[in-house]
């Protein structure tokens, strides 16, 4: 499964909305995602890939293409 | 004349135990000869700064890292201490989070998640933690002032904290015939990095809650202090009980002044 699927397939299920479609710009707040749902999925996604989300760099994402670019960039900096 | 240290030979481990009050806990406890174990949420090299702190003190210091909302991740921390140390002395009971809604906003996924990290972890790893107090040990829990105040939107993490302190109780009577002392501090406001965010501006009045009337406000290592002393042999006939530490802030209407002030 592609990191893309993953990401999708971890906040898709966080969010509790298993049959929604999202695009490159759909944002966290468009998923009405609250705290602990974005908490929930970091954590997630640090245990799914082993790696270490900066809270900071996240300030700059603005959506889940963003998002799902940043994710990718993470794991393959982990090699 | 160097102080004797006075947790020399001690296997300690301090859950959320990288920062803030936390870290200042293992600090404490490394300064006092003890040898820690530091559990940790998401941050590896926030952990790791803290382990080489605790080293430059002397101790020897390890990392795990374990979502204490999960009852496998805790299993998993304790199978590792069991591996590598067989066995443990001090427990601390430190890691938290919340979810930050009036009674009423409150939601079960935010309940649960508070309640789980809060309440139930301190059970499961005080099992756990039991069974490797071969020679008996010291268990001390760390809550707040919401545990019996009422803050604006702490409802979740305040009714957590009382659970945490029934527990304290319950716990010191059922482990007490194996030489095991628990307790729990109720902290305060304490004074951290991110309440620093909050009084920055030097312009801006001093909110009531940032004094005592002992004139400052509780530090991280305040409470380091009092936990380091309930992981003593002086403090064994202390059980079960809950020390409030917040400069008396709790016994005097929030107006009121400080005698600095």
């Amino acid at each position: 499964m592609s990191v893309e699927e993953t990401v999708k397939k971890i906040v898709t299920r966080i969010v509790r909305k298993p049959d929604i479609n999202f695009s490159p710009t759909t944002t966290f707040q468009d998923l009405e995602a609250d705290s602990l749902d974005i908490v929930q999925i970091l954590v997630a996604l640090e245990d799914t890939y082993d790696i270490e989300i900066q809270d900071e760099e996240l300030q700059k994402v603005t959506n889940m293409g963003e998002f799902i670019a940043y994710i990718e960039r993470k794991v393959a900096e982990k090699g | 004349m160097a102080s004797e240290k006075i947790l020399r030979g001690k296997i300690a481990l301090i859950t959320g135990g990288s920062r803030g009050i936390g870290r200042a806990i293992t600090l404490k406890l490394a300064a006092e000869g003890a040898d820690v174990i530091i559990n940790y949420f998401r941050k590896t090299s926030t952990a790791e700064l803290t382990a080489q702190e605790a080293r430059d003190r002397g101790a020897s210091a390890h990392i795990i890292k374990a979502n204490l909302a999960e009852p496998e991740k805790i299993e998993g921390m304790f199978h590792e201490i069991e591996a590598k140390f067989g066995r443990l002395d001090i427990f601390i009971n430190n890691a938290a989070s919340g979810v930050a809604r009036s009674a009423l906003e409150l939601d079960s996924r935010g309940w649960d998640w508070t309640m789980d990290i809060n309440a139930r972890a301190f059970l499961l790893c005080a099992q756990r933690a039991a069974r490797l107090m071969k020679d008996g040990g010291k268990m001390v829990a760390i809550s707040s002032l919401g545990s019996r105040l009422v803050l604006p939107i702490y409802t979740a993490v305040g009714v957590s904290k009382a659970a945490l302190e029934a527990l304290t109780r319950y716990l010191a009577i059922e482990l007490a015939p194996q030489g095991i002392c628990v307790n729990a501090v109720a902290a305060g406001a304490v004074e951290t990095e991110a309440l620093k965010m909050y009084t920055a501006d030097p312009n801006l009045p001093k909110p009531a809650w940032q004094t005592t009337p002992a004139g400052r406000m509780v530090k991280p290592e305040d409470i380091a202090d009092l936990v380091a002393f309930l992981c003593t042999d002086q403090a064994d006939m202390i059980r079960g009980q809950t020390i409030v530490i917040d400069g008396g802030v709790s016994l005097t209407p929030l107006s009121s002044p400080s005698p600095k002030d």
